[in-house]
């Protein structure tokens, strides 16, 4: 059963996103197909999730974008992750493989 | 909404989102045609998949608007919350704001009223006092004759119109009592300069201003509410005045009140008539309107030439005059313009310390928060929004104390006019919108000013980790920074307080003052008398002597006499006399005050003859006393008495013979050493005279028997302005007074805020170091050991403060020369008794969180970590 963004831990959609775009520059497009691909359809990002997160990244300045033509020739909005966006990932990453952990541990542990 | 618009540039950022949407659901339409969909179905399953565009559209623009407005919504909620949950610190804040910046917009509206708003005339800025000036005299000459006024108007080609006017107080006697008038003698154009027209009726006809002319007047809205009930027939009515009848041909609006608010009724001077025509007899107070665009520069110019034809046409009188003109309003608030910026100076210094108050609670507050500020970080508040906040709190509570402070100030400008009644304008001071706008300007500069360090301060990212810590295990640092704020808070009051010191001792002085009369039971009075009447001078000398004599009769007077100043009260009429037995170039000219009174001035004012003999009242040649000054700084070698001066301007013809010296009196004011003077015997009492009256008890219980008496024989006078002569030196210190109360007013409050501060800091200091000084004392140190430490530390700011503080009152005592009297600026005993007071106040300050800190009890405060 996919899991839609409401279920989704908050700020996972983001640190998701910041994983997608530092593979490369991306579409948004592009960043929703690759999380459906990657988690083999467990996750579905509603375009009314990534776009507001997208934009909002923007700001903050960890996405930096610009205006590309896709593959096909169209015109299409390119992320991709600025310093500051890595090092914020870097510090998600390691949160969320903490807590993954911790949660991971207390299961087991508790079975 | 445009200016939202302009600061969100919505059309051209919805342009590039709909570019970018429009290429993801392409993308999708690829998508599900690849997946064997027809071109229609995959075009309504991709708009289906992707939802209401719209919507989310919304939401992205969320992201751009920074949310100005909600978060504003936001932080006012939260500030509120926070105020409501710590009530003590917000209301400490909230009063000290409302005090000092209540303070600071109430000496703000004086000065908005007084000095920065036009007169209350049209083009204000035209009006110009005219003077006509003699290079020998200290003073210029503040009136102008009439003949000389009216060549300067026809000859000038600066000024639309010149005019003048002197008042004097009259009699009206078609009601059943005579009644007490103010009337301004006007020459022509008067209401031309002004550019004022008459609420109702007209300005005076050329006729009018004629000899021979009709006697017409125009009253004040004033006069014409309280005569004639407001009633419009008032025009044509007539006035009686002496022995003539005035018609009414004007009124004029309410808000004309010139020369000032006493004024009833405006009559014109005839150009022409005979006692006009002296070129040596002043008498105007003369005003111009400038032709618009022309400078005052080349008023000055051109009526300097016109003088200077003058000089040739008429050497004898016009030779050595030059014209002075300067700004009416300059001349109208130029004496209390240093009262007032000194006013304003020291409540604004009270305003920052009022502001290092506040910053020294908001930094103790925000290490109190240091906990909330690390949760709303590690949530991901960027620190922008968090500074936000914290300033929107200190906004709030500077909002709430200016609003505060402007219905303190509104409550106490009453006091204020009553207190500074002496001030000009001071009608005019009211509450207005731009007070408001004052007082909002105060509220945000005092935010910026409070808000900013600690909200920068208090954000800081190192304090990211603090979560980890248990606040109350954490000492926090040496907060050096509050002890500054404390000294800083210190030095401003000392200013503030050697301020306040010195003009007290002033007063003090000038209580010490011994004039060298005797002012005690002197009541002063006015009789009207119209200046018609001096031109028959030997009748209204048989008058006065009469009046004098029936005073000197009544039960309860010692003595009675008549003099045109009040003694004590500022009045100058210096003159350059002649000696008519010569004297050498080399020795220096005769410059004097001169005073006309009667014989029985020196007497009833209790003034010691020292040489010689009173001057005589007859209507022979004129005689004089000199003053002790007069004596020692012109006849150092010689005998006074014998010698006859000359005076041609004060109207009498003839020399006068000198024939005795009375002691030094300080007649210009108490703070004014005596000068050289000569009292001219004028048993004459001239308009505006003042009759100056010794009684056996206190002066004011005579009043009425006088004024009966007086209303016996001379029934078309009446008789006003009962005053004791004490009464009068009150007034003209009146100004003083004033800005003594007031520095000292805002000194004691600066001192209690410093007070408040060094309290405030020492007892935070003493709560965060509770366990260090339970462990020191569960180590056996002595109680009085605590105590010194704490009070020494409390101390030592002070005195740093203190040292800071009279460096400052040295540096800024200069801007307090000429209003001291007996004391100079850097007066050691004054800044030394100050600073005592500082410091014991300082003490009893200290001593209370020092004995708290002693009171520890060490097994409790260990066992609570």
């Amino acid at each position: 059963m996919p899991i839609e963004k409401s279920d989704l831990l908050q700020g996972t959609l983001d640190m998701l996103i910041l994983k997608i775009v530092a593979l490369g520059p991306v579409h948004g497009y592009g960043i929703s197909l690759r999380i459906r691909q990657i988690s083999k359809e467990v996750l579905q990002v509603q375009q009314g999730s990534l776009y507001p997160a997208l934009h909002r990244l923007e700001k903050r300045g960890w996405l930096a974008a610009e205006w590309g033509a896709s593959e096909k020739g169209r015109q299409a909005k390119f992320y991709k992750l600025s310093a500051k966006g890595r090092k914020q990932l870097e510090s998600e990453e390691s949160n969320w493989n903490r807590l993954a952990g911790a949660v991971a541990n207390i299961l087991q542990t508790a079975q | 909404m445009s200016w939202w618009k302009s600061i969100f540039p919505k059309r051209a950022s919805d342009a590039q989102m709909n570019t970018e949407l429009r290429f993801h659901i392409d993308e999708l339409i690829d998508e599900n045609i690849a997946a064997g969909m027809s071109a229609e179905e995959a075009r309504r399953r991709a708009m289906l998949d992707f939802g209401g565009q719209e919507k989310f559209k919304e939401e992205v623009r969320d992201v751009y608007r920074i949310r100005v407005l909600d978060a504003t919504l936001a932080n006012l909620k939260s500030a509120f919350r926070f105020i409501r949950k710590s009530p003590t610190f917000s209301a400490t804040v909230i009063l000290t704001l409302a005090l000092a910046i209540g303070a600071n917009s109430a000496v703000f509206s004086a000065i908005d009223a007084i000095l920065l708003k036009p007169l209350p005339f049209p083009q204000s800025d035209q009006l110009m006092r005219l003077q006509q000036r003699h290079p020998k005299l200290s003073i210029p000459n503040p009136f102008v004759a009439p003949i000389r006024l009216e060549d300067w108007n026809r000859l000038n080609s600066t000024f639309q119109a010149i005019t003048g006017y002197y008042t004097e107080d009259i009699s009206e006697t078609s009601a059943a009592l005579p009644e007490e008038f103010t009337e301004a003698l006007v020459a022509p154009r008067f209401l031309q300069v002004w550019g004022v027209a008459p609420a109702l009726g007209r300005d005076f006809s050329f006729e009018e201003g004629r000899a021979g002319g009709p006697d017409a007047v125009i009253i004040s809205d004033r006069f014409w509410r309280r005569r004639f009930a407001a009633n419009p027939n008032a025009l044509g009515q007539k006035l009686h005045i002496g022995n003539s009848s005035y018609t009414v041909v004007g009124i004029m609006p309410a808000s004309f009140l010139f020369p000032d608010r006493d004024v009833d009724l405006w009559s014109p001077v005839p150009v022409d008539v005979p006692y006009a025509q002296s070129r040596e007899s002043t008498w105007y107070t003369a005003i111009g309107r400038l032709k618009p665009g022309i400078s005052i520069d080349q008023a000055r110019a051109n009526l300097g030439t016109v003088q200077d034809q003058l000089a040739q046409q008429f050497p004898k009188t016009d030779a050595e005059l030059s014209v002075g003109i300067d700004p009416l309003k300059e001349t109208a608030i130029a004496s209390s313009r240093r009262s007032l910026w000194l006013l304003f100076g020291s409540v604004s210094l009270l305003l920052l310390i009022a502001c290092t108050n506040i910053i020294a609670l908001l930094l103790a507050r925000a290490t109190q928060r240091q906990h909330e500020i690390s949760v709303r970080f590690s949530m991901g508040a960027p620190r922008g929004a968090l500074i936000a906040q914290l300033l929107t709190e200190t906004f709030l509570l500077a909002l709430l104390g200016a609003l505060l402070g402007l219905l303190a100030a509104n409550a106490a400008s009453g006091v204020f006019r009553s207190l500074a009644a002496s001030l000009p304008r001071v009608e005019e001071i009211r509450l207005d919108a731009r007070i408001v706008l004052y007082s909002l300007a105060c509220s945000v500069i005092v935010t910026l000013l409070c808000g900013l360090f600690p909200a920068i301060r208090g954000t800081r990212r190192n304090l990211y980790g603090s979560l980890n810590q248990a606040s109350r295990t954490q000492v926090s640092g040496r907060n050096s920074l509050q002890w500054l704020l404390v000294g800083i808070q210190v030095a401003l009051a000392v200013t503030l307080l050697s301020g306040a010191g010195l003009l007290l001792r002033t007063f003090q002085e000038l209580g010490r003052v011994s004039p060298g009369y005797d002012p005690s039971h002197i009541l002063t009075f006015q009789i009207s008398v119209g200046w018609g009447e001096t031109a028959d001078l030997k009748k209204l000398r048989q008058k006065t002597d009469r009046i004098l004599e029936a005073l000197r009769s009544t039960p309860g007077v010692e003595a009675a006499a008549i003099s045109v100043g009040v003694p004590g009260v500022p009045f100058k009429y210096q003159t350059e006399l002649k000696l008519v037995e010569g004297r050498a170039e080399s020795e220096p000219k005769l410059f004097a005050d001169n005073h006309l009174v009667s014989a029985s001035y020196f007497a009833t004012m209790k003034i010691p003859m020292l040489e010689g003999a009173l001057c005589r009242e007859t209507d022979g040649p004129p005689s004089v006393v000199v003053n002790r000054s007069f004596a020692n700084a012109y006849f150092t070698d010689s005998q006074v008495i014998g010698h006859h001066l000359e005076a041609s301007n004060l109207g009498y013809s003839g020399s006068a013979e000198i024939v005795g010296i009375s002691g030094d009196a300080r007649e210009a004011g108490l703070d004014q050493p005596p000068v050289p003077t000569v009292y001219w015997c004028a048993p004459v009492a001239e308009p505006g005279t003042y009759f100056l009256v010794r009684t056996h008890n206190a002066p004011m219980t005579m009043a009425e028997t006088i004024r009966e008496q007086i209303h016996d024989f001379e029934p078309q006078r009446s008789v006003y302005n009962f005053a004791p002569l004490e009464q009068h030196f009150s007034d003209a210190l009146a100004e003083g007074r004033l800005r003594t109360i007031l520095l000292t007013f805002f000194a004691a409050t600066a001192l209690s805020l410093a007070c408040i501060g060094l309290y405030g800091t020492l007892s935070y200091n003493v709560n965060v170091r509770r366990r260090e000084v339970g462990l020191r004392l569960a180590l056996g140190a002595l109680r009085g050991q605590i105590i010194r430490q704490f009070l020494w530390q409390g101390l030592v700011v002070c005195i740093v403060g203190c040292v800071a503080g009279w460096v400052l009152a040295a540096a800024s005592g200069r801007l307090l020369t000429g209003l001291l009297y007996g004391v100079s600026p850097t007066d050691i005993p004054t800044l030394t008794a100050v600073i005592l007071l500082v410091l014991v106040v300082a003490a009893v300050a200290s001593l209370i969180p020092a004995t708290r800190a002693a009171r520890v009890e060490p097994m409790q405060v260990l066992r609570n970590e």
